[in-house]
Parts: structure tokens; C-alpha cells; sequence
């Protein structure tokens, strides 16, 4: 059967067709360069040139394709252009839609976001929580909208099952919204010693693995317009650092940063950013969340998809061999200069393309 | 000291559903009212959940006129007193006068206008006269600025502003206290989620989020404030339109005016 996914060069999309291809499927791997680094070779794998922005090529993508995975998202922590948040999650997803209504696509997955819930009082959050703050975070806020729009062209009779993975690790490339990833590496180098508040602030972790699975299973046995919550294990910060501490065997002096100070550098980077434009390391809005937990419940999943949760040490001990293993091969990443973050990466590159690939 | 009971109207979704939150996060037990099918179970259960508070519900169109006797009737079935009323329920629109249709405008009127005047009767009646009780009007600086297209909400609003201010005036002295919130935008809807972040410099800093609004908003209530302003560059607006003469006014508003008629 030939598929078709948005994003293959993405976090989850690239591991997504691996998985497909590995399993039989003919993938048709969406992206904006053909030749790009983080796209896979196999030979079940067809790279396709497009832009999910362009409807004519989405329709020329599609043909043939009984099923699309659509993981293709702008969701890194900043834009220069604030309206590309807007244009690829909402838009782009709209035109997803539209275009396999029109062409042969008989089913559709959706990569939406725990995001979309947000933060978290007491319990985990369930597919039915309300989400109990605005959207101050961009990428947040048109997940959200284009959840809106998945539900519209369910209502029209379209197949298409939303999955929400929470905060994605794994095996993977390490980029401007791999936040894990930043974080496992930026250990690693002995570079990232900060705990922010207290360190028991609550972020529930998916590792990459199951959340492809969780994709898969959500085609073949999802429910048509349900949503499932694709999660992981609720952990502290302080417990984040505990195990990478253990699993990786280097132990680095951590320094815990007040929430205040947090907040204030956040704000002196938006100001920062507001006049020269450079790319901020962390805005207000995000240190904001810093007071709040992130827990979510796969149990859903775990029922109706057999949805299976890597234990995190497991996941960790392997996202921490992946990231010193791949060190001296070439993914696209280029050592980093002294001082110099990976954001900036994604907006010096040359031609433009970096930047404008669609990771989640 | 028992604990209180709020009524929420509108509650189940944008301001109203922070206004749950905020208040269950102050031990306050709640009563909400929304429409049918707009998941107020849903968030009822959640409260419940995540809060230690008493959490009940009740799904009805505001727009009938049982319906406010419902609510009460409803309460003192439960032997439950209400000690704050949020009159939060609300029909916004931006569009020009001849866009919406005459049915339109008569639900917008009720629920912004008759709702919440009967509500306040009623809340009222029952109340303890023994304990403080609170009501809190949601107008909106809409109510205090001429803004095009937004005609009728705005007349509601003006109506919520001069009834609140007059009661307050007849309920002085009383265990009463009765608060105007007159909020600028908030990020609530989808189409103004879409809409607010368009807007650049001024008009983005008048913005708030919904949890903001509700957090300042109950904070003003039950210290007894008269009117609640929330987000400073609002205020500013607010002293600015005291301070201006009338010309002025009305030269930036046919401008703004022209902008629209433009786009």
C-alpha cells in the first residue's frame, strides 16, 4: 500500500517512514529538498518533492496514496516571521485536508500536540480535560486551530484520527524543536547546568519510538475524529536530570535558576529580540509554563491503540547512545561555534531550506 | 466560615471557563450555567478532579426567560445559597449593523442586556443578608469607546455600565458588593485567537489572555472594587479618553473608521 507522509524530515516523520518502510509500506516521504540530511534511504522510501503550503503538489504527492500521515509542523520556539506559525500549522493542514478529500486517500493521521492542553493542576490531563489557560505560545495556539479544521472535514465524513504526543525524545536529529534533545546534548557537552525553579516541576516525556508506533496503530485501529493522547512518564525536572545522570555516567554540578531570574532574562531576550531581531533563546511565554506542570494520560491509547510506554531510563539510555554515537556522523549538524545557539542554524543557512523544514 | 457558592454564566468555555478555575482555586463551590452540548460536564469533572470544591451544573439557554428561575430553583433544591453571581454570559459580534439579522441582535440583547438585569434580581432575593455576597458585571471598554462595528454589543455594554454604576449608588452601605469588569480584548474564541494576533504594537498590548482577566478580575471583586480594569496600557487608554477633549476623540475614530472601511 502506498502512504504518504508530510514531515519526513521532521522528528517523528523521519522515524515514521522508517518504520513504514521497514514494515512494507510504499512511502511517499513529503519534503522540500530531496537531497535533504535528515531524510531516510531505504528503498520502500520515495522522496517526494513539496510543500504542504502548495496545494498542486500535495495533489501530485498524494496520487495513489490510500493513506497520509500528516506530521509536517512549524514547531520551533520562535519565527522571525510570526505568521509562519499560522500559515504551515493551520493553512498547511487545511490544505492537507483539502487535498485528500479530493484525491483517492481513503485515511488520515493527524500529529497534533499535548500542547494543546497545556498545563496541568493536580491530575493528568485526559483527551476530555478543558485546557485551563490561553495560548500565549504560538505553536500551541494553531495546533489548536488546526485541530478545529481536522474536526471540520471529520464532520464533512472524512476518515482522520488525531494523536497528541507530548515532549518527543528519542533517537533522532538534535534541532531547534527537539527541546530534548538540546537538553540531553547540551549535558553531555557540559554545557546545559541549569534546573529551572525548584526542579519538581512535572513534564510528561514521549519516547520517539512509541510515538511512531502510536501513529501506526492510530491508522489501523484508531476511532474516525477521536483523539489520542500518545504520552509517556511524568517526570521532574529533578528527575529528568537523575536519571541522564546515571544512564550517561557524566555527572555535572547542576545550578537551580529562580523562576524570577528566568522570567526576567525572558523578558530582556524578548526586548533583545523586539530591537535587533536576533533569535531569542527563551521568551516570556514559555517561562510562564515554567510554573505549571505537564502531565498527560496515555491510558486511552493504551487501551484502544495498544499503545507501549518505554520505560524513560530505557528511552534515555538510548536517546543518550544515539546523541554521542552520532557526533561523528553526518546528520546536517555542524559543530557548533563557541556562543553560538542551534536556533541560529535553522536561520543562517544559506539557502533558506534548513529553516524552512518542518520539524516536530 | 461555610463556604461560598458562585454562579457563572457562560461558563463553559473562553472568560467563563477561567472564572471557574480561578474561583475553585480559591475553595470557592461553583454553580455553572452554559448551553447544551458545550462540554460543561466536561469541565464540571475536571474541577471536581483537580480542586477540592463542590462543583454543580446546569445546561439551559440563557435566552429563555424560565431559564433564570431555573437556576434558582435548582439551587434551593440543593439547599445551596449563592454568594457571588458572575454575569459572564455574553454574544459578541464585529460586523456592521445591516450584516447580522434582526433575530440576531434580539438574542444579543437578551443575553447581554435582560440576563443579567433579571439575574441580579433574583441573586438578590436570595441572598444571605447576614454574609457579603458579590456580583460581578463583565461589560467591556467597548462600553466606555465608540468602536464601529461593534454598535449593539456596545450599546449592551454601555447599558451593563450605567445599571452596575447605579446600583452600586443604591446598594452603598448594604452587604452587597458590586464590581464592573470592563476588559479590552481577550484571547477567548478561535476567530479572535486568529483576529488578536494580527494586531500589532497598541492594539497587541491591550490584549490579555483569559486566566489574566479572571485572576485580576475576582482579586478586584472581593476587595469591592467599583470598576476592574485589567492590563495596564487599558487604564492608560481609559485616563487618556478622560483627558482628551471630544474633538480629539472623535477625529481618531473617524480615522480608525476610514482604516476599516479600507481593508
Amino acid at each position: 500500500m502506498k502512504v504518504l507522509v508530510t514531515g519526513a524530515t521532521g522528528f517523528i516523520g523521519r522515524r515514521l517512514t522508517l518504520e513504514l518502510a521497514t514494515a512494507g509500506y510504499d512511502v511517499k516521504a513529503l519534503c522540500r529538498s530531496t537531497d535533504h540530511p535528515y531524510l531516510i534511504k531505504h528503498r520502500n522510501i520515495e522522496p517526494v518533492l513539496g510543500n504542504i503550503l502548495y496545494k498542486q503538489s500535495l495533489a501530485r504527492a498524494m496520487d495513489g496514496c490510500a493513506q497520509v500521515y500528516h506530521t509536517a509542523a512549524m514547531a520551533k520556539m520562535w519565527c522571525r516571521n510570526p505568521d509562519e506559525y499560522h500559515e504551515t500549522n493551520v493553512t498547511g493542514t487545511r490544505n492537507v485536508l483539502e487535498t485528500a478529500g479530493k484525491t483517492g486517500v481513503e485515511r488520515m493521521v493527524y500529529t497534533s500536540t499535548c500542547g494543546v492542553w497545556g498545563p496541568t493542576i493536580k491530575h493528568p490531563m485526559t483527551e476530555h480535560d478543558p485546557r485551563i489557560t490561553g495560548f500565549p505560545i504560538a505553536y500551541e495556539r494553531t495546533k489548536y486551530l488546526a485541530e478545529l479544521e481536522v474536526q471540520n472535514f471529520v464532520k464533512q465524513g472524512m476518515q482522520v484520527v488525531t494523536v497528541n504526543p507530548s515532549r518527543v525524545y528519542g533517537e533522532g536529529p538534535v534541532t531547534d524543536s527537539n527541546t530534548v534533545g538540546k537538553m540531553v546534548s547540551g549535558y553531555l557537552k557540559g554545557k546545559w547546568r541549569i534546573i529551572p525553579g525548584n526542579g519538581r516541576q512535572i513534564a510528561n516525556y514521549a519516547f520517539l519510538n512509541d510515538v511512531v508506533a502510536g501513529h501506526i496503530a492510530a491508522m489501523n485501529k484508531g476511532i474516525t475524529g477521536e483523539r489520542y493522547i500518545l504520552g509517556g512518564h511524568d517526570i521532574s525536572f529533578n528527575d529528568f536530570f537523575t536519571t541522564l545522570q546515571d544512564v550517561s555516567g557524566k555527572q555535572l554540578g547542576m545550578i537551580k535558576v529562580p523562576l524570577n531570574i528566568i522570567e526576567l532574562y525572558s523578558r530582556m531576550e524578548w526586548l533583545k529580540t523586539r530591537l535587533t531581531g536576533l533569535s531569542p533563546v527563551f521568551l516570556p511565554e514559555f517561562a510562564e509554563r515554567l510554573k505549571y506542570d505537564q502531565k498527560y494520560c496515555s491510558n486511552k491509547a493504551e487501551t484502544h491503540l495498544n499503545y507501549n510506554i518505554t520505560p524513560f531510563a530505557e528511552g534515555l539510555r538510548k536517546t543518550v547512545e544515539y546523541i554521542r554515537g552520532s557526533k561523528n556522523k553526518d546528520y546536517g549538524i555542524k559543530e557548533k561555534k563557541p556562543g553560538e545557539s542551534f536556533n541560529i542554524l535553522h536561520h543562517n543557512s544559506e539557502n533558506n531550506q534548513i529553516n524552512l523544514i518542518c520539524h516536530h | 466560615m461555610s463556604p461560598l457558592t458562585a454562579i457563572i454564566t457562560g461558563a463553559s468555555e473562553g472568560l467563563g471557563k477561567s472564572f471557574a478555575i480561578e474561583l475553585a482555586g480559591r475553595n470557592i463551590n461553583l454553580m455553572l450555567v452554559a448551553l447544551p452540548s458545550s462540554s460543561l460536564p466536561e469541565l464540571a469533572s475536571f474541577i471536581r478532579k483537580n480542586f477540592s470544591v463542590k462543583v454543580n451544573y446546569l445546561e439551559t439557554d440563557l435566552t429563555r426567560t424560565e431559564s433564570y428561575l431555573e437556576i434558582f430553583d435548582y439551587l434551593q433544591e440543593q439547599d445551596i445559597t449563592a454568594h457571588l453571581l458572575i454575569n459572564n454570559a455574553g454574544l459578541g459580534n464585529w460586523s456592521w449593523f445591516e450584516e447580522k439579522s434582526a433575530a440576531f441582535y434580539k438574542m444579543q440583547i437578551e443575553l447581554n442586556v435582560v440576563t443579567p438585569v433579571l439575574l441580579t434580581r433574583l441573586f438578590l432575593a436570595q441572598a444571605d443578608s447576614a454574609v457579603t455576597s458579590y456580583i460581578l458585571n463583565v461589560g467591556s471598554l467597548g462600553g466606555l469607546f465608540l468602536v464601529p462595528k461593534k454598535q449593539v454589543y456596545g450599546a449592551t455594554k454601555s447599558f451593563i455600565r450605567y445599571f452596575t454604576k447605579c446600583l452600586q449608588l443604591e446598594l452603598y452601605g448594604s452587604n452587597v458588593k458590586i464590581s464592573l469588569l470592563s476588559p479590552g480584548g481577550i484571547n477567548t474564541k478561535p476567530e479572535l485567537l486568529v483576529m488578536n494576533n494580527t494586531l500589532k504594537g497598541i492594539s497587541k498590548a491591550t490584549i490579555l489572555e483569559p486566566e489574566q482577566v479572571a485572576r485580576i478580575a475576582i482579586d478586584g471583586l472581593l476587595q469591592g472594587k467599583k470598576e476592574i480594569i485589567p492590563g495596564i496600557i487599558n487604564r492608560l487608554l481609559v485616563l487618556l479618553n478622560s483627558l482628551l477633549p471630544a474633538s480629539v476623540k472623535d477625529m481618531i475614530i473617524k480615522r480608525r473608521l476610514n482604516t476599516i472601511l479600507e481593508s
